[in-house]
């Protein structure tokens, strides 16, 4: 589903990512996790031409993302994304958050993308918000809606950019309840996190970063049993006793 | 002692309400053609293209850096000259007030710009790949998820700079334009009641100033209250 070929990029003359190689299979779960300033949130992005990079190719679905005669727009309206501010539109409701893009890029019917939205918005245990505005709602709440609005495209695949490094430590599980569900639905997911408790839970790979390498790309079990980079187990050892 | 005499005044109120009219008039069409025209300027200079970077830049501190008056008089006077020559036009066309609103609306939009891009700047970065990621254009980005949460951020802004070209249309008169200001210049020169006839207009200016810059500032509190969304 996701391929990522020998991606390098750079900005002027510091490098970010080097190198990075690793694949996601339909119905794969993917955890990228790694030290702050690994790259993994550039990489990431890179998969659906957020960040542009300069070699190495990745392919979507069978689409190069670094061809310049890729239509960027069509390819990120069929992978959804999930950052860590949300970025839900502040000054539209929880609705017309939903519908937007559906409507503005799928061209469905206005009826038919609310209908859609609030069975999403219902999905996620927010159905009593829908007339309301992003400001009024909790930090979990917003990026459970956050997760319904990328849902609401029909995505092929989605990608988490640390998506609770934002919240409360109380609000962090309710939306990582809605990505085990998600995962165990069988989405294709690519989710940079450092929770690794869901990782436990629902990951087929670990993607290990450092300095812009990928330096571990493990099943979850050997990735936990036994890293083979000292760098891997340092990182673990940190996140993992407190 | 100067004596003051203020009964020139109220018989030349219908004639000062005709001024006023074309004040206004100006106004909205300066503010309306600034605020779109400056919208576009302010997204060159945004854009990732660098020629286009660099014009709008070169516009805006062109007219940033040269005197209203002198703009209008450009206008009045030279560009249609150059119009009549370039479009053949009779020589019965009148085109110079036309050309000195157009050249007042151009000069507005360099200042409306600068507001516009700090307004657009002011929206995360985020919003902008929100938006992208969910597969919106560009142009869809902009229109649907920046400009309306720019132009919210920025309505106080531009309705400081409405005042301020309130004021500004007075420098028509070089024009010949019958606004407030000149109307009451000339009233005041017909009756020999220059001073009073300035104090008045003055005292107008000051009064429509003075009200609108309140209600602004009442509107920001009001929005600074809701702050979040």
């Amino acid at each position: 589903m996701i391929s990522i070929q020998n991606v390098s990029k750079h900005y002027g003359t510091f490098q970010v990512l080097t190198d990075c190689s690793t694949e996601v299979n339909k119905g794969e779960v993917i955890v990228v996790c790694g030290p702050s300033g690994s790259g993994k949130s550039t990489l990431i992005k890179c998969v659906n031409g957020l960040e542009p990079f300069q070699s190495g190719t990745i392919t979507v679905d069978g689409v190069s993302v670094g061809d310049p005669k890729t239509n960027l727009s069509k390819l990120r309206s069929r992978v959804g994304m999930v950052f860590q501010h949300f970025e839900l539109f502040p000054h539209m409701s929880i609705t017309d958050n939903l519908t937007i893009a559906q409507v503005k890029v799928l061209g469905r019917s206005k009826d038919e993308a609310t209908d859609k939205g609030l069975k999403l918005l219902d999905r996620v245990g927010l159905k009593a918000h829908a007339a309301k505005f992003p400001g009024q709602l909790s930090g979990g709440q917003q990026q459970r809606v956050a997760i319904a609005r990328a849902l609401a495209m029909d995505p092929i695949c989605m990608l988490f950019d640390e998506p609770t490094s934002a919240l409360d430590p109380e609000m962090i599980n309710e939306v990582l309840d809605v990505m085990v569900e998600l995962a165990q639905e069988g989405m294709t997911m690519m989710c940079v996190t450092h929770e690794m408790g869901f990782a436990r839970k629902v990951a087929n790979r670990i993607v290990f970063m450092d300095q812009g390498q990928i330096v571990e790309d493990d099943a979850k079990d050997a990735f936990f049993g036994n890293p083979r980079s000292e760098r891997a187990r340092q990182f673990l050892a940190k996140i993992l006793t407190h | 002692m100067y004596e003051f005499d203020w009964s020139s005044i109220p018989g030349a109120l219908p004639f000062l309400w005709e001024g006023m009219k074309v004040s206004l008039e100006i106004t909205a069409c300066a503010v309306l053609f600034g605020i779109a025209w400056g919208t576009l300027l302010a997204m060159a200079r945004l854009a990732a293209i660098k020629p286009l970077t660099w014009l709008a830049a070169g516009y805006v501190n062109l007219f940033r850096a040269i005197p209203l008056v002198m703009v209008l008089l450009w206008f009045f006077l030279i560009v249609p000259q150059v119009l009549r020559g370039v479009f053949n036009l009779s020589a019965t066309t009148d085109v110079r007030l036309a050309s000195a609103l157009v050249g007042f609306a151009l000069f507005e939009a360099a200042y409306y710009s600068e507001i516009i891009r700090a307004g657009i700047q002011s929206v995360p970065k985020g919003q902008v790949a929100a938006a992208a990621a969910l597969g919106m254009t560009y142009a869809q980005a902009m229109r649907l998820v920046v400009l309306p949460q720019a132009f919210r951020n920025m309505v106080p802004l531009l309705l400081t700079q409405a005042i301020v070209l309130f004021q500004d249309t007075s420098l028509v008169y070089v024009s010949a334009l019958a606004d407030f200001f000149g109307v009451a210049y000339k009233v005041g020169d017909r009756d020999g009641r220059l001073v009073e006839l300035l104090l008045f207009a003055g005292a107008v200016y000051f009064l429509i100033c003075f009200a609108a810059s309140q209600a602004v500032r009442h509107y920001q509190k009001k929005l600074n209250a809701h702050g979040a969304h």
